[in-house]
């Protein structure tokens, strides 16, 4: 018999109540709406397809000859590496490494001493409100301030990247910091290991897999976050997306870049999960073949018993069937 | 340690003989409300004491209260030990770094013997790095050494954990039902090596244990907890 919590319907049905009234407040026209599927429709037809895919190729001057975007002579094998997409690209990921680096290594200190489980309140307070505020300006607000300072190009970019990356990873490290367990920190605490030894020995390998994670993330973001800086002059990709959403408008080659940054995060999620499954423990379980997962529970368990009878017959789940 | 300030006066007024007791005086341990009230125990080096009763009664509170890691109610906790390395703590669920080697797990312990200011960044001095050596021996898991700890069986890992403390060279060792659920032969192997260690650095070993019959072949004095108190039962090392 299925039982059912009522006053966990309540909530959700009190939660979603709200958010609908809070929609129907802030939306004064609800006739915007009406043609949006049209408009939709007919930028993408117009205006986005098929991406203009001539950014992967070198620029061709008026005598013939091939260029890089910075008007060098293109002297690659390959086109590909004197087109926009892939100079930009690289400069966005060069980027996106130096800041997400700078950032990480100044982040564990800062996320140790705001971490409740490593430092007193009186020490964790002040760490945490350095971090709210490297990360309550968004990165582009950063870069404005040192596009200001510094003038246009990478450096800028490098530093409002760093600056939120510090913020950014600051708290997702504290955060995990705070989730592990227990029993290690009091063993350390209690023969004495100071505030450095237990972070560098104990916090720090114990909480690896999700500091990992978070770095990799942060270096995904920070590539993504790339294009969005390249608008304030930062360079790399999101300088040459910026040229094209604006007059002369070329939307399909910027369609084009963002596609290649598309795939660019694609490679970096699967290089993550290839790097992390060194510290998480996935590899101790077989994996669920992929059709199962579209079979209901219980039909999906019962073919995994039998698989798990047939490879062990003295396996203790089979006995107890 | 916890109360300091009033432990002084109480090591002062004991004997010069029992200078390097751990003295539990007054002692009420807790969360908002005591569990275990008006302990007076007085624990001479080298004993070993085993803390019997059922569960939610109080035995860990105590242990934790011991080693500094909670407040005690009230009452003081006096004793000698070094700030550094000089307690042993093995709480129930071992406190292993699970995603880190045997090796570096057991470093860990031998690190509290190094000044605080031995910079953490670097490697453990090569007198420090043999002892891990000759402590992974001592407890049969050399060939584990370079194994991450989440990969190993819990009798494996409670050896881990074992050499973890031992390994500090403690003047007292904390342990929190540190034999689990280990089947009879582990179980021996554990408690002899254990002891044989426990002997050569004449630590004080305060275990918290479920089973009666581990607790009297371990330990030298039995204490059960009752309605929040404390009793001590007959010296089985007689």
């Amino acid at each position: 018999m299925i039982t059912i919590n009522k006053k966990l319907v309540l909530v959700g049905f009190t939660l979603l109540l709200l958010a609908w009234l809070s929609l129907d407040d802030l939306v004064e026209d609800w006739s915007q709406v009406e043609n949006a599927p049209d408009k939709l429709e007919t930028f993408f037809t117009e205006d986005l397809w098929p991406p203009d895919w001539s950014v992967l190729e070198a620029e061709e001057w008026a005598d013939g000859s091939l260029h890089k975007p910075n008007g060098d002579i293109c002297d690659e094998d390959m086109e590909l590496f004197c087109s926009k997409a892939w100079t930009g690209m690289v400069i966005t990921i060069k980027m996106a490494f130096v800041s997400t680096l700078i950032g990480f290594i100044f982040a564990v200190p800062l996320a140790s001493f705001a971490a409740g489980n490593l430092t007193p309140l009186p020490v964790a307070i002040p760490a945490r409100v350095i971090l709210a505020g490297l990360r309550s300006l968004p990165s582009i607000i950063w870069a404005l301030l040192f596009a200001i300072a510094l003038g246009f190009g990478p450096l800028p970019g490098i530093l409002a990247m760093t600056l939120y990356t510090i913020g950014y990873l600051g708290k997702l490290q504290y955060e995990a910091m705070e989730g592990i367990p227990n029993a290690p920190m009091e063993s350390a605490m209690a023969m004495g290991l100071t505030h450095s030894e237990r972070l560098i020995h104990v916090v720090i390998p114990e909480s690896s897999n999700h500091l990992l994670s978070q770095l990799l993330f942060m270096f995904e973001y920070n590539v993504r976050h790339g294009t969005v800086l390249g608008l304030v002059g930062a360079g790399g990709i999101g300088m040459y997306i910026d040229n094209y959403i604006n007059p002369p408008f070329a939307y399909d080659r910027a369609f084009a870049l963002l596609i290649v940054v598309f795939v660019v995060v694609v490679i970096i999620d699967l290089i993550s999960m290839f790097i992390r499954s060194f510290v998480t423990e996935e590899g101790d379980v077989r994996r669920p073949k992929w059709w199962t997962v579209l079979l209901p529970a219980g039909t999906a368990a019962d073919y995994y018993n039998k698989l798990t009878k047939g490879r062990n017959s003295d396996n203790s789940l089979g006995e107890s069937e | 340690m916890t109360g300091e300030s009033e432990s002084s006066k109480s090591v002062e007024s004991t004997q010069e003989d029992d200078s390097q007791a751990l003295v539990l005086q007054d002692l009420s341990v807790g969360y908002n409300k005591p569990l275990i009230s008006n302990i007076n125990k007085k624990i001479m080096p080298g004993e070993s004491i085993a803390i019997l009763g059922p569960s939610g009664i109080g035995k860990t509170t105590l242990l934790r209260t011991i080693a500094g890691l909670i407040r005690p109610l009230s009452g003081t906790i006096s004793h000698d030990y070094p700030e550094r390395s000089g307690i042993g703590y093995i709480p129930q669920r071992l406190g292993l770094v699970r995603h880190s080697t045997v090796r570096s797990n057991i470093s860990i312990g031998a690190r509290s013997r190094c000044s605080k200011w031995y910079p953490a960044l670097l490697p453990l001095p090569s007198e420090l790095k043999n002892d891990v050596d000759s402590a992974m021996e001592s407890l049969n898991i050399m060939d584990l050494a370079d194994e991450p700890v989440r990969i190993l069986s819990g009798g494996q890992q409670r050896r881990v954990a074992i050499a973890r403390t031992l390994i500090q060279k403690p003047r007292i060792i904390l342990a929190d039902e540190f034999l689990g659920e280990l089947d009879q032969d582990n179980v021996k192997s554990i408690i002899a090596a254990t002891k044989k260690v426990v002997d050569e650095i004449g630590a004080t070993l305060i275990m918290v244990e479920h089973h009666e019959e581990r607790a009297i072949e371990m330990a030298d004095r039995i204490w059960r907890i009752k309605d929040n108190q404390l009793i001590e039962e007959g010296d089985y090392n007689q």
